[in-house]
């Protein structure tokens, strides 16, 4: 195969040369072209190397079908490996390597796999890793041996470990119609839709519009078809109601008329401007889609199809006519129909001489034969390739006598010298999108092609994708799709008549020994691994599918799958409509994981600040993501440890006072007149008999009697409660309210807000807490009387209005002081500074949890959606005056049972940590902790108690109470003696927190 | 009275941003020093709250899903049934409302401390925004006075078309900063302004 650019023809731009490198080679090349054109352009007709055998491959396809020519860009340590060569468009400095071979393209030493080609049939895997019974090789012991060694010998690119430095964005886009595709029908149809005022959308996966019109050697109103398609495109882009996106592809066909697409912003721009993407992810909503997808070529299986040089038909005609290429210095042609002869028309009027038309056919049109005359073809009908010869690229091919209705090959060989062999079996209309879907694609005998199934959204198939294959027709079927109101006016085709069904032939079959004939180029399935499956029992087209690979490489079979059915329809001999078809699915073609991932990684990523943020930061705090939000862990002083700070940090609570950040609770406001029932309902305590001015601490059931959270609900008003939810259930408590208040109890008369994000809050806590507030808060006493336990002030902090209630998670006397979210900050540091003469000291989650832990006070550890009331010590919280959410089923069978975990205290007894999530067992001896009668849901080292502690939920927790056993968490090898204790570990009669 | 910090704090950088070479493609600003006032109505109350409302502030909507209004520094639209936010620059708002609306009509919650309202301006404003919201922002879909409830991501957001070519964006308080920072990064393809 000798390619070389022709000295006309083509859209790339010839004034500009542009530079770039494959396989460490320099090479020079055009803007419009892609990598493909632009190496054959310099000769090279080497791409890559096969999947499993590692043969030879070269460029087949011109467009995204292209199953072979799969290289890797390389951006600095970023790799982008399988990108398909035809679509790569190239850029000053590009640099491309090709894939799947060592040390070299040229010089592959896993080229030795084709000697074991045999080896390697369908179900290779299966055959020879399915591992015996019994022994060293049992089960998968021998593919786990093996696996890492066939994963580095058979496979397409590799993908670097480089972070990807690009940026990908998503796009949400709303339209009347979408157009897919700008061929002939696509421009039409958008046209005819725009000419309505509706808005418009138009979707073209190359850089320029007009499909198969770039490279059509027809005339439309009498001009080039390419210019008459650009200047189409140019004016229905101008249309305020019509976007006209390039090189965007639509990958995906989903319910509900909604679409996906992937915009390529930037990829073949060797700088971007800042802030734009290299891709764009597109989801459109559509109230119309017309897939005006064009139809993709398909080749003919015959031995030794798989050369470099041997390439589809039509491609052979895109390299010429749209990048000034010509694939080979003497091409041939092999057909079963009549596209075959546009290709070597078109060709010849390019200047690209055509050596030979081989043609399965006997009986062909006066068209084809004046058109073969014309272009000095030779033609030779009723005849087949039977072989191909070559080295690294196509040599010579090997013809014999074929009668096509019977599939036999006959008479002698005759070797043909060519290096470009283009092939034609027909067409298959583009119908991916509209298989995704949904519905069965449906066979038809003349184009020996499936087609469209039947639409059930607002979608049609318009032009070659819905069957119609000759520009006129194209063009008036796209026109009465485009829009049943407008009908657009029709430009003049001039153009050859030409038959477009094809003779069913799919493979050519000499007899005996023969050269390996590929169906799937891309898997290196053979028509040979098809008819395996068939003897072996796979003759489902899923079970086909599965068992060969064939159409799961990542081209999805848009070449092979035809050709693949068609000859397992032969082995079963029965019609191939009758075999079926797989269904298409998304993606059309590959999506980057960027472009699906879109903005959300990294500072992009939704986080939660609390209205204190920033002062945590200031001080010192070790910031800890606690779901979404960011919360100080520690503040920590210098040398400190984490355990160091936070054993401070709770010392000096318990000593003295601390303050930390509460705003992060979920706060949900709860007004109406049936509020007070409402909760009264959804608690499983009372709180209609709660007075103004006070809160009480509450439980939620789920409805299955299990806890769901716990939190204090304070009473504002007669009709008005702030309810105060963990952080982590404020979402799902606020859901949990809403459906109840919408689909269960319509009738009360309850409005629900969340209003966390309204307030800040702190919570002070320490034997000097009160003494801190009363040092800085005006407007109201905060003096025993004044505000009791569970009593709420409205009061002052400077002029900052602020809500104070007396409660605490800690155990010490502590106060919850809330205001203005704005305001958040000022209160804090007005707070820190009263507190000030008092030792107050910031604390973070780990001091937080160590005072929660010695008290035995719950959180999402404990409550985790397994526990009830009763396993947790709560249940005296469970009214026996009114139902709630929960009560009907808390008497269930197994919520009774007295084998369920509850909740106790551990404390080490080697003076060493006890780990999250250890097992509880008997056995002093470490081993697999068959005999785990619970686990461990938190720990700390207690600073009030002066040892290791621990909350657990172990099976009869009451009963248990001064046993030991050994908390045992052999993945972090600690198994350690702990004495089971009561929950309550400090200040069991709450003498501090009442004090 | 203490002054109601900007949750945006540092990240909130006056000045130009992004690919401004070709223009500035939207503005984008936090509204300071408003009253912003949710009112929800009794499914049997909604015309009459709508029109204590409007007593109230000026501004009169019908009761039709997302329609709303704006004149200068007042805005009503509602988002959900029964549901609308009421803002405002004067600080007694949430008086005229409640002198308006007893509780027989319905309920009141001020949310001034809970939202950051964020105006974006400029004739990208609708391409930046599709970046981050499934809405149609097309003028004919969402007309100016409009509002609609959504989602980025994990961040609810109330949006108010504004004007032409401007909209307002009511963001949880907690989400502010992250949503600013995502929201510039969607705007430096076009070019962007702060303040």
């Amino acid at each position: 195969m000798t390619s070389s650019r022709l000295n006309t023809g083509g859209r790339i731009e010839r004034s500009r040369t542009i530079r770039f490198i494959f396989d460490g080679k320099a090479y020079t090349g055009h803007p419009g072209d892609t990598l493909a054109s632009a190496l054959l352009a310099n000769g090279v007709t080497l791409f890559g190397r096969s999947f499993k055998y590692h043969r030879p491959r070269g460029v087949f396809a011109a467009g995204s079908e292209e199953p072979n020519a799969l290289v890797t860009l390389i951006d600095g340590e970023v790799r982008e490996p399988n990108v398909r060569a035809t679509e790569a468009e190239i850029h000053d400095g590009l640099v491309a390597e090709s894939q799947n071979r060592f040390p070299s393209l040229e010089h592959d030493l896993m080229a030795v796999n084709q000697l074991a080609g045999p080896l390697f049939s369908a179900g290779f895997y299966y055959k020879t890793f399915m591992g015996p019974a019994i022994g060293p090789l049992r089960g998968t012991r021998f593919w786990m041996f093996c696996e890492k060694f066939i994963r580095r010998a058979a496979g397409l690119g590799r993908a670097g470990m480089a972070a990807d430095p690009d940026r990908y964005e998503r796009m949400n886009a709303y339209c009347d119609v979408l157009v897919v595709g700008t061929g002939p029908a696509g421009l039409i149809a958008a046209e005819t839709a725009a000419a309505t005022g509706a808005r418009v959308i138009i979707a073209e996966e190359r850089p320029v519009a007009g499909g198969s019109l770039v490279s059509s050697g027809e005339l439309i109103d009498g001009r080039n078809p390419a210019v008459w398609a650009r200047e189409k495109a140019e004016l229905l882009a101008g249309l305020p109601n019509v976007r006209f996106l390039t090189r965007t592809t639509v990958w995906g066909h989903y319910d509900g008329n909604v679409l996906a697409a992937i915009e390529h912003v930037a990829d073949f721009k060797p700088n971007r401007t800042e802030g734009q993407p290299r891709q764009r992810h597109w989801v459109i909503r559509t109230g119309k889609t017309i897939l005006a997808t064009g139809a993709f070529e398909r080749p003919i299986v015959f031995p030794g199809n798989d050369r470099p040089g041997v390439m589809l038909a039509d491609a052979v005609r895109r390299f010429a006519m749209e990048y000034g290429v010509a694939a080979g210095s003497n091409i041939a042609l092999f057909t079963n129909n009549d596209s075959a002869y546009d290709v070597a028309r078109t060709l010849s009027q390019a200047g690209v001489g055509i050596g030979t038309i081989i043609d399965v056919r006997t009986d062909i049109s006066g068209t084809c034969r004046d058109i073969a005359d014309v272009a000095g073809a030779e033609l030779l009908l009723g005849h087949a390739v039977t072989a191909t010869h070559a080295g690294k690229t196509l040599s010579s091919i090997t013809v014999q006598h074929f009668n096509a209705q019977t599939g036999r090959v006959s008479g002698a060989p005759r070797e043909i010298k060519t290096d470009c062999l283009g092939v034609s079996g027909g067409w298959s209309p583009a119908i991916h999108l509209a298989s995704q879907a949904g519905g069965k694609p449906e066979w038809d005998e003349d184009l020996q092609a499936f087609l469209a199934p039947e639409a059930h959204q607002n979608w049609v198939v318009a032009g070659s994708a819905a069957g119609y294959m000759d520009t006129i027709s194209v063009l008036s079927d796209a026109a009465t799709k485009g829009s049943a109101k407008h009908r657009a006016a029709l430009p003049t085709v001039d153009a050859p008549m030409f038959d477009a069904s094809p003779a069913p032939v799919y493979q050519i079959e000499p007899d005996g020994k023969t050269q390996k004939a590929f169906v799937d180029l891309q898997h290196d399935v053979t028509a040979d691994d098809i008819r395996l499956a068939y003897r072996e029992g796979f003759h489902s087209v899923e079970h086909l599918k599965r068992y060969t690979t064939l159409g799961m490489a990542t081209d999805q079979g848009k070449t092979s799958n035809v050709p693949g059915l068609a000859i397992m329809a032969d082995a079963r001999q029965i019609p191939i409509t009758a075999a079926g078809t797989t269904r298409f699915r998304p993606p059309f073609t590959p999506v980057s994981l960027g472009a699906l991932a879109g903005e959300r990684y990294g500072d992009l990523r939704p986080h939660r600040l609390t209205p204190i943020h920033d002062w945590h930061l200031s001080a010192g705090a070790t910031m800890y993501d606690a779901g979404l939000w960011h919360r100080p862990m520690i503040y920590g002083s210098p040398g400190e440890t984490i355990e160091q700070a936070y054993i401070r940090e709770a010392r000096t609570v318990r000593d003295s006072v601390g303050i930390v950040d509460v705003s992060t609770l979920g706060k949900i406001d709860i007004q109406g007149p049936d509020a007070a029932e409402f909760l009264d309902r959804v608690y499983t305590n009372m709180f209609s008999t709660l007075p103004i001015g006070k809160a009480r601490y509450g439980l939620m059931l789920r409805e299955d009697g299990i806890v769901f959270d716990d939190g204090t609900t304070w009473r504002l008003g007669q009709d008005q409660f702030l309810m105060t939810t963990t952080t982590a259930n404020a979402g799902p408590v606020m859901q949990h309210l809403e459906y109840y208040l919408d689909c269960i109890w319509p009738d009360l008369r309850v409005h629900l807000t969340s209003v966390t994000d309204v307030w800040a809050g702190a919570a002070i806590a320490g034997p000097k807490s009160r003494a801190v507030l009363e040092s800085c808060v005006t407007a109201s006493k905060v003096d025993d009387a004044t505000l009791p336990f569970m009593g709420i002030v409205h009061a002052r902090i400077g002029d900052i209005p602020v809500m104070i209630c007396r409660l605490s998670f800690s155990g010490e006397l502590a106060y919850e002081v809330y205001c203005g979210a704005g305001f958040g900050t000022a209160m804090w540091e007005a707070l820190i500074s009263a507190g000030t003469p008092f030792g107050i000291v910031p604390y973070g989650l780990e001091a937080l949890g160590t005072l929660r832990i010695e008290k035995g006070h719950v959180t999402g550890a404990e409550i985790d959606g397994r526990t009830t009331a009763h396993d947790l010590h709560l249940d005296w919280m469970l009214s026996k005056k009114k139902p709630f959410i929960g009560s009907a089923m808390l008497g269930r069978e197994g919520l009774q049972d007295n084998n369920r975990l509850s909740l106790v205290g551990l404390i080490s007894l080697d003076n060493q940590p006890i780990n999250g999530g250890s097992h509880i067992v008997a056995d002093a001896t470490p081993r697999e902790p068959a005999d785990s009668f619970g686990h461990v849901t938190a720990a700390c080292y207690s600073p009030a108690l002066g040892k290791y502690v621990a909350l657990a939920l172990v099976k009869h927790g009451s009963s248990m109470i001064g046993r030991r056993a050994y908390a045992s968490d052999l993945l972090r090898d600690k198994h350690g003696p702990v004495e089971i204790v009561s929950h309550h570990m400090f200040d069991r009669e709450g003498s501090r927190m009442h004090g | 009275m203490a002054e109601i910090d900007s949750p945006l704090g540092s990240n909130y950088i006056a000045g130009e941003h992004g690919n401004v070479a070709a223009g500035i493609g939207v503005s984008l600003a936090e509204r300071r020093n408003l009253s912003i006032i949710q009112v929800t109505a009794w499914p049997n109350t909604i015309p009459t709250v709508l029109t204590a409302i409007g007593s109230a502030t000026g501004l009169i909507i019908d009761n039709k899903p997302g329609l709303g209004r704006v004149a200068g520094e007042k805005s009503v639209f509602g988002f959900a049934p029964g549901r609308f936010l009421v803002t405002a620059a004067s600080a007694d708002l949430e008086t005229r409302l409640r002198s308006a609306i007893s509780a027989d009509l319905g309920t009141i919650v001020p949310l001034t401390h809970g939202r950051c309202v964020i105006r974006i301006a400029g004739p990208a404003s609708e391409w930046v925004l599709s970046k981050l919201f499934a809405l149609d922002f097309s003028e004919h879909a969402f007309a100016v006075g409009h509002g609609r409830a959504t989602l980025h991501h994990d961040i609810h957001a109330l949006i108010q078309r504004v004007d032409q070519d401007a909209f307002d964006l009511y963001i949880f308080r907690t989400f502010a900063r992250s949503f600013w920072t995502i929201l510039g990064h969607a705007a430096e393809e076009v070019g962007y302004r702060v303040g």
